[in-house]
């Protein structure tokens, strides 16, 4: 059901946009209205850290005012990232990535891509596995298709600052369309 | 000498690594952490308004905003020369309670608990809250979630933001409570407080029924001989959110009892020039090493210290369990790490009762919940138990309220040094000649595991959760093995 972008890659010199692709109709011809979160995780106080909160900040003034999405912020991965989706049929997660590629490229992924993923910390498990620790649970989750991780590439995680590096500051715009054409693809903007 | 190198540790908050040097016979000559810095707090906090601070500083951490913002609050309260009413203390220490019994649930259950629950000689993959949850029984989930939720649930309400609180002021915090909300947060403390005993009775089953799991967490490989820290009250009861910094000896007398703005005068900091962290120490016994005894001033901040540095809990369920531990492992003070976990679970036991005490008392709904500093701000500092050990914020400003000089000192820096030491007996018992034995990787991390710590917190990008590495270099620092693995 969900536009698969996963695994591309839009380095920082790439277009802009992403083609969207409408969502799959339902039985009944409608594009099946799905109750989306945006969240956008990372510590506005870090300098490239903070990139995830400042593309969902720039996505609310994008979205039309009527769109059935949610848009929030975090600072924490795993366990208290799936309590965040508690409720939602689909997820959209922003935040910096650091692979070695160029910085400022936007990469979008799975929950099950990233063997890797800073949700694993002192604090916490890694989110695939707190997926399925809440849907043990019983709680009501995003299905995995139904999870994209959008990742900027980050130059500089480890400075006290409340800008980013260009490059990563450039990518700002671009991965909040990215995000619009995401949720253009499951029709979560349709009124 | 040979180096080994784990790189990067699993489930820390930033990233780190171990190095491990071997002499020349093959042998474990010292362990260190090495954890990248977050460059310029100080520096960027200098040049704004102290009463920013409780917000700023909650930032720093994604484990622990409440801690950080707490202690910050405290600082205020002395940088402004402010005595809040007793109704904003109340509510302070209960929003805290709150927050220790949440933080505390979540380490036990995802993180340490699970190399007890379901084994440390269980596969890797297992050792994970999945894990318990297949040994324990699907109810565990719900419960785990629901504790999370109410704790995430009253830290909103009370501190008036999901992800950061934004609630503490110089003299006070700047919203009450109502009757309607003390009722929620009253009956969300029962449930607590069963999910504590619930937790306390499945360590008796499932940990202390097992002699095998018993033996390890009393083996050598594990255990300290190290000074204690923590904050007590006026009965020299464990307390998270204010009284003196007491401190006794691995010979378990009291070696110190001070006011947490006079730490300067007990606490010192050493640099080590292949490593980013410093290590406090006791300045008045003195930096010998990375060594035990009561000749080293290396001391441990954790929840196993509070309860050496303690003569006991302040509530009825929590005092019992604290008396079954001592008796269980021999009277005081209980030196063995891996005793840290039980100790975690004291304390959740307390901070539920303690939860429910406060949210019962008459003065909770008070309306007198600020007092309005009229001083001119100077200097001071704020202490308060941060989960992984005492946190210290200490602020100077101007005549304006500037803030011209801000030093930190937080929870896991304490104990920077022991886990070094932790790690290296892990390592010791493990690497002979050269020859690595199988289990070094679960060894290791179950001996840093238990302290809980949080390094470099402030970072949030992805990747996150690295393979556990460890490199082994000779003499010459050449590399010559490697050993890793993914961890869930």
């Amino acid at each position: 059901m969900s536009a698969d972008f996963r695994g591309a890659q839009i380095p920082p010199t790439a277009p802009t946009s992403v083609e969207p692709h409408r969502n799959t109709p339902s039985a009944s011809g409608h594009a099946v209205r799905l109750k989306t979160l945006v969240i956008g995780l990372g510590n506005p106080l870090v300098r490239d850290d903070s990139v995830g909160l400042r593309v969902v900040k720039h996505l609310e003034q994008l979205l039309p005012a009527e769109a059935n999405v949610d848009v929030t912020e975090d600072y924490w991965g795993g366990l208290r990232l799936m309590e965040r989706m508690i409720g939602y049929d689909r997820a959209i997660v922003v935040d910096a990535i650091c692979t070695g590629a160029p910085a400022g490229t936007i990469t979008v992924l799975g929950p099950h891509d990233l063997a890797t993923q800073k949700s694993a910390s002192a604090h916490d498990v890694t989110l695939p596995t707190a997926l399925a620790f809440g849907r043990q649970a019983g709680a009501h989750l995003p299905p995995d298709d139904a999870i994209q991780l959008v990742g900027i590439e980050a130059e500089d995680i480890l400075t006290f600052s409340e800008e980013c590096t260009p490059q990563v500051a450039a990518a700002i715009p671009r991965a909040a369309r990215l995000v619009m054409s995401l949720l253009e693809s499951h029709g979560a903007n349709d009124p | 000498m040979k180096r080994v190198s784990i790189d990067p540790i699993t489930r820390l908050e930033g990233h780190g690594k171990i190095d491990i040097f071997l002499n020349d016979d093959g042998d474990v000559a010292n362990a260190y952490l090495q954890i990248p810095e977050l460059r310029g707090f100080e520096k960027f906090c200098q040049g704004r308004l102290a009463e920013d601070m409780p917000n700023l500083t909650a930032r720093i951490c994604g484990v622990c905003p409440e801690a950080h913002h707490m202690a910050a609050t405290k600082a205020l309260d002395n940088v402004f020369h402010v005595d809040p009413p007793p109704t904003a203390k109340k509510l302070r220490e209960l929003f805290y309670n709150i927050f220790f019994a949440t933080d505390h649930t979540t380490h036990f259950y995802a993180l340490g608990g699970p190399d007890f629950v379901v084994g440390p000689q269980a596969p890797k993959a297992e050792r994970n809250i999945l894990g318990v949850i297949a040994k324990v029984g699907m109810d565990i989930a719900g419960k785990v979630l629901k504790m999370r939720r109410d704790g995430h649930h009253l830290i909103k309400m009370m501190g008036g933001r999901a992800v950061h609180p934004n609630w503490g002021l110089p003299g006070g915090v700047s919203r009450g409570i109502t009757e309607e909300q003390r009722q929620e947060i009253e009956k969300l403390g029962r449930d607590a407080i069963e999910f504590a005993k619930f937790s306390v009775q499945l360590f008796h089953d499932l940990v202390l029924g097992n002699t095998e799991y018993v033996n390890l967490i009393k083996s050598d490989a594990f255990t300290h001989q190290t000074y204690n820290m923590g904050t007590v009250d006026e009965n020299n009861h464990v307390n998270f959110y204010d009284g003196k910094i007491r401190v006794v000896g691995p010979d378990g007398k009291e070696k110190f009892k001070y006011d947490s703005q006079d730490y300067r005068q007990f606490v010192a900091e050493r640099v080590e020039p292949w490593s980013y962290l410093k290590f406090p120490y006791l300045k008045q016994v003195g930096w010998k090493g990375f060594v035990d005894g009561i000749d080293s001033g290396v001391y441990k901040a954790t929840p196993l210290s509070r309860l050496n540095a303690a003569d006991g809990m302040a509530t009825p369920l929590a005092q019992a369990e604290y008396e079954r531990f001592y008796a269980t492992l021999g009277g005081k003070p209980v030196n063995p790490t891996l005793a840290t976990h039980w100790a975690r679970l004291i304390e959740l036991t307390y901070a539920a009762e303690n939860w429910v005490r406060l949210a019962t008392d008459p003065e909770i709904t008070g309306s007198e919940y600020r007092r309005l500093p009229t001083e001119t701000p100077t200097e001071g500092v704020g202490c308060v138990e941060a989960p992984r050990g005492t946190l210290t914020h200490h602020y100077a400003t101007d005549e304006r309220g500037i803030l011209t000089r801000v030093n930190l000192i937080v929870g896991t820096t304490n104990n920077n040094a022991p886990i070094c030491m932790s790690v290296k007996k892990a390592a010791q018992g493990l690497i002979k000649k050269g020859q690595v034995s199988d289990g070094l990787l679960n060894m290791v991390e179950m001996a840093f595991r238990a302290y809980d710590p949080c390094f470099g917190c402030a970072t949030h990008s992805l990747p996150g959760q690295m393979p556990l590495e460890i490199r082994l270099r000779n003499a010459q620092g050449d590399l010559v093995g490697r050993l890793s693995q993914h961890l869930t």
